[in-house]
């Protein structure tokens, strides 16, 4: 299976100490090494205020991971495990890469764009650098960048 | 310039919110009778411009930078329509998308008292 790229946030209660946030953390390391998966970012929001209430609290304390991994069962562990922590009151796992893969390729598609119609005087290069000023792309370009 | 709709014009004002008839600008057409938004939730002229994505290039908005997603939210929380924001059909999409993701995780509210 290729190599999946996740994100998960979740928020810990605002009262919880720094080293039981900081054993939350260590524990999905350790499970995420474990299935042989990389954690290749990770970041603590801090205290924020929530939107909503969320378990009679108006704010929490955000932790942002970005994991790559190939197994999906990893998601449900971890999950499982958040869930269970009682100072965990929210989280939240998105699976991030073929929205990153559409990304790239419509980057990628867009400078190639760029690169093959000379610019027009205008200075930048305009989004739809097409012989109309089209609205969306996807309409006029299958026809255009199909080569 | 080929049109989209029969080239006659129509005894009553236009498709609403189509922009088959003005050169393709999205969100920017003559929509609806009367013209210019009824009961206009906040604004009483229509954006004229752009989508505010497609001129920065962006192709992945992110859910987590709330900043960027608060201007398209009303005071009461919800998502404003696209002929108020200028966005185009395929960033309304994804724009839809990262507020719901936002709402989920408590970084933006589902709704506001006024």
């Amino acid at each position: 299976m290729e190599e999946r790229l996740y994100d998960l946030i979740f928020i810990c209660m605002p009262t919880t100490a720094e080293e039981d946030i900081a054993k939350i953390i260590a524990t999905l390391e350790q499970v995420v090494t474990e299935r042989g998966a990389k954690v290749e970012k990770l970041e603590k929001w801090g205290t924020r205020k929530l939107a909503y209430r969320v378990s009679k609290q108006r704010e929490g304390y955000f932790v942002y991971m970005s994991l790559r991994s190939t197994q999906g069962e990893l998601i449900k562990e971890l999950e499982r495990r958040l869930k269970v922590t009682d100072a965990v009151i929210k989280y939240m796992t998105i699976r991030l890469d073929e929205e990153i893969k559409r990304q790239q390729k419509l980057a990628a598609r867009r400078e190639q764009r760029t690169r093959r119609r000379p610019r027009r005087a205008g200075g930048t290069p305009a989004p739809g650098a097409g012989p109309a000023p089209a609205p969306s792309p996807s309409q006029g370009e299958p026809s255009a960048a199909a080569g | 310039m080929s049109e989209t709709h029969a080239p006659a014009p129509r005894p009553h004002s236009g498709p609403p919110r189509e922009g088959g008839r003005e050169g393709g600008r999205p969100g920017g057409g003559p929509g609806g009778p009367g013209g210019g938004p009824r009961r206009g939730k906040r604004q009483f002229f229509r954006k004229k411009k752009v989508c505010r994505f497609c001129v920065e290039k962006i192709d992945f908005i992110d859910y987590k930078r709330v900043e960027m997603l608060q201007p398209f939210l009303q005071d009461r929380g919800k998502v404003l329509p696209r002929r108020m924001t200028g966005t185009c059909s395929r960033h309304q999409r994804w724009l839809g998308v990262a507020i719901k993701r936002a709402r989920n995780i408590a970084l933006l509210p589902f709704a506001t008292e006024l």
